[in-house]
């Protein structure tokens, strides 16, 4: 904890120094022609790479989102693998021009490193995941159990807090990396295994037999996920704010990768508006009109991009849940497009 | 007359037939005392349950082809993983088409090696030293591209086994000589270059690896000024060759401090000066007595190159991590994926140190 707070430290004395001068990302951006993001070093559905070397996920659709915006093509993207360690440096040091790995939305971040949350891309929150057998349906039947942890994650704090809120007690077995919690939670050392929601898919699919192991409802804490920017360059922040609402708002509006087209030319007037024939919302924000109209084209709206890398299309097949539209019980609201 | 007698010698007799066959060698060595014969039945047993099912997993039952985890039927190892993968293993996401730049730089770095071993000392010295020091400047020019007009790739495409090749390599050749210019200064009388040498070989030496890497790649960017980035692969490239220097140093101060007075003194009394006498006399004889520790040092660097999966560089092992996060390679692969990296690792250790053992004995002067 204390060195996280010294780190911390030098971060804000080195940002506060740098956050006039690290105005005109956009620019700088455009002038580059290309958009250096970075990204996670490997997260099944957020950002992975392939056995040929290109990238994909949810997260990294962010990037590709933005690089269309900015740039009018979605192949324009600098990927900086970044570990958790480094990533804030990384964009304080102005070595990336904007952070989309898999960061969780916290007030003390938002506040103290000199950075801003440029949105949410997926609500996730910390979860259970235990053995079909055991018959347990609910996490508060879980009282007494041993539960298997990954060391140093925010999770340890979530099921404290959830456990002590609900009077019950566990065990906690804590494991170092992802892979050997799950082996951990597979040889019964415990009787269920806690972390993120979008995690414990990948997890599950990682044992030997899936079917034996349920994701139980309850989730008890929020981890919203977003794309990340330097303080201080309200362009760049509106830029990429703006390109993450037009994927909410294209699912909304029911504009897909496939008919982006038809819609542009002979669309109703909301669909026309954030595709750029009618209206100028792409000139406010310093970019083509077709800003919208890239961004859907060649990524995607978010039901695509989710359905594609996290959801029923791709291996983990989680459920939209919190992140299906409000308009379909979900969370997801982009501000009007107008 | 006497006729000249031939001395035929008699055809040497069997050995006595107690002391050679398969059986005699089995109870000399497996079943001498009641011990080793208790031993010998344990270690078997173990062998015998744990071996045929290694042995299943590892090849019987394993899954050789195929290019995706629905290939992999068979209940052992799914080898397809490091198939599929092999490219990324290698040569990181560095562009097919220009792979043969790494392919060069690896050659290069191979027959400069072997040519070093063919050549009369005359030649080694005037020829193939300097090619060893100009060697990661070219490497980086082909790799880059830039300088020599062929495409650019920019060094976050670097990654797989060659680059832990590669970087332990450039690091070993820039070091060697700093390290030894470190290890004068430590024995130099004047007082700024000697303190100088003693801080910063304690502070590299005594400060862990890691530490190293996450100063050079989280705080280092903080203090350079605005808009100058140097590139990751540079500061970590930077910091394996202090790190390496801070080893090589005291190394080579354990050999300075076997080479006996008198040669010092023979040396000065020909009225050599500072510089021949350290490069004349010194410095061969150093490099010689010291050849055992430098060999094992660039062993331990190599193996250190593997660290640098915690600040986010695709050197093999992290490429491995990163291939078991994707989401079409959940099912459990982690085994295959680490004993694959464990045997290409092992495999060229070993083979450096063979090499080691091999230079060791062709420097061996004494009288014997």
């Amino acid at each position: 904890m204390k060195t996280k707070w010294t780190w911390a430290a030098a971060a804000v004395a080195a940002t506060s120094m740098m956050a006039n001068a690290q105005a005109g990302t956009l620019e700088g951006v455009k002038s580059k022609g290309k958009l250096s993001c970075g990204v996670s070093t490997g997260l099944a559905g957020f950002s992975q790479k392939d056995e040929k070397g290109g990238w994909s996920g949810l997260d990294v659709d962010v990037c590709r989102a933005v690089a269309a915006a900015v740039l009018g093509d979605a192949n324009k993207v600098t990927y900086k693998p970044l570990t958790a360690k480094e990533r804030f440096t990384a964009l304080q040091s102005g070595e990336i021009d904007m952070l989309s790995r898999n960061t969780t939305w916290t007030h003390t971040r938002d506040t103290s490193l000199g950075l801003n949350f440029a949105g949410t891309i997926y609500y996730d929150g910390a979860g259970f995941m235990v053995k079909k057998e055991l018959g347990v349906k609910s996490a508060t039947e879980l009282d007494g159990a041993n539960a298997c942890i990954q060391a140093g994650t925010s999770t340890e704090l979530a099921i404290a807090d959830y456990f002590r809120e609900n009077k019950m007690k566990y065990k906690a077995v804590t494991f170092d990396t992802s892979d050997q919690t799950r082996s951990g939670f597979e040889s019964g050392r415990c009787d269920f295994l806690v972390s993120d929601q979008s995690q414990l898919y990948a997890l599950r699919i990682g044992l030997k037999n899936p079917a034996a192991s349920v994701v139980l409802p309850e989730v008890i804490s929020k981890e919203p996920l977003g794309p990340v920017v330097r303080q201080g360059d309200d362009a760049w922040f509106n830029v990429v704010k703006w390109s993450v609402n037009a994927m909410i708002e294209g699912e909304y509006q029911g504009v897909t990768s496939a008919n982006a087209d038809g819609m542009r030319a002979n669309g109703k007037p909301g669909q026309k508006r954030l595709l750029g024939s009618e209206g100028d919302l792409g000139n406010k924000l310093g970019l083509s009109d077709k800003w919208a109209y890239n961004i859907i084209k060649q990524v995607g709206n978010y039901s695509e991009s989710f359905e594609r890398n996290v959801g029923q299309g791709s291996p983990l097949k989680i459920s939209r849940g919190l992140n299906a539209q409000w308009s379909d019980g979900g969370i997801l609201y982009s501000p009007a497009m107008r | 007359m006497n006729k000249l007698q031939t001395f035929t010698p008699s055809p040497a007799r069997p050995a006595p037939e107690n002391t050679v066959g398969p059986a005699v060698w089995l109870k000399n060595n497996l079943f001498s005392t009641p011990l080793d014969t208790v031993a010998t039945l344990l270690l078997g047993y173990i062998l015998l349950t744990i071996l045929p099912g290694v042995i299943d997993w590892l090849f019987l039952s394993a899954n050789w082809t195929g290019d995706s985890q629905d290939a992999c039927v068979n209940d052992g190892a799914c080898w397809v993983f490091v198939s599929a993968w092999s490219q990324q293993f290698f040569y990181g996401s560095y562009p097919t088409d220009e792979l043969w730049r790494v392919n060069l730089s690896i050659a290069m770095l191979v027959v400069i090696i072997a040519a070093s071993y063919q050549f009369e000392k005359g030649v080694r010295e005037k020829i193939i030293i300097p090619l060893f020091l100009l060697l990661p400047v070219i490497s980086i020019a082909i790799l880059d591209g830039s300088y020599l007009g062929l495409e650019r790739v920019s060094t976050d495409l670097w990654g797989g086994f060659s680059l832990n090749v590669l970087l332990a390599a450039a690091s070993i050749i820039v070091a060697f000589p700093l390290g030894f210019i470190w290890a004068l200064g430590r024995r130099s009388h004047m007082p700024f270059a000697r303190s100088i040498s003693i801080i910063l070989i304690e502070f590299f030496r005594g400060v862990p690896v890691l530490a190293l890497f996450f100063m050079g790649s989280v705080m280092l960017p903080l203090f350079f000024p605005e808009g100058t980035s140097v590139d990751k692969l540079v500061r970590v490239w930077i910091v394996l060759i202090l790190f390496m220097a801070g080893y090589m140093a005291e190394v080579f101060r354990g050999g300075f401090n076997a080479i006996p007075q008198g040669q010092y003194e023979a040396a000065d009394s020909l009225g050599l000066s500072y510089w021949q006498k350290t490069v004349l006399i010194i410095l061969p004889q150093v490099i010689k007595v010291s050849m055992p520790n430098i060999l094992a040092t660039f062993v331990m660097l190599f193996k250190n190159t593997t660290f640098l999966l915690i600040i986010g560089i695709f050197e093999m092992l992290s490429t491995t991590q990163t291939a078991l996060s994707n989401s079409r390679w959940l099912g459990g692969h982690a085994e295959e994926g680490y004993i694959f990296v464990a045997v290409v690792f092992w495999t060229v250790c070993f083979s450096m140190s063979m090499i080691a053992t091999n230079i060791e004995r062709k420097l061996n002067t004494d009288h014997q």
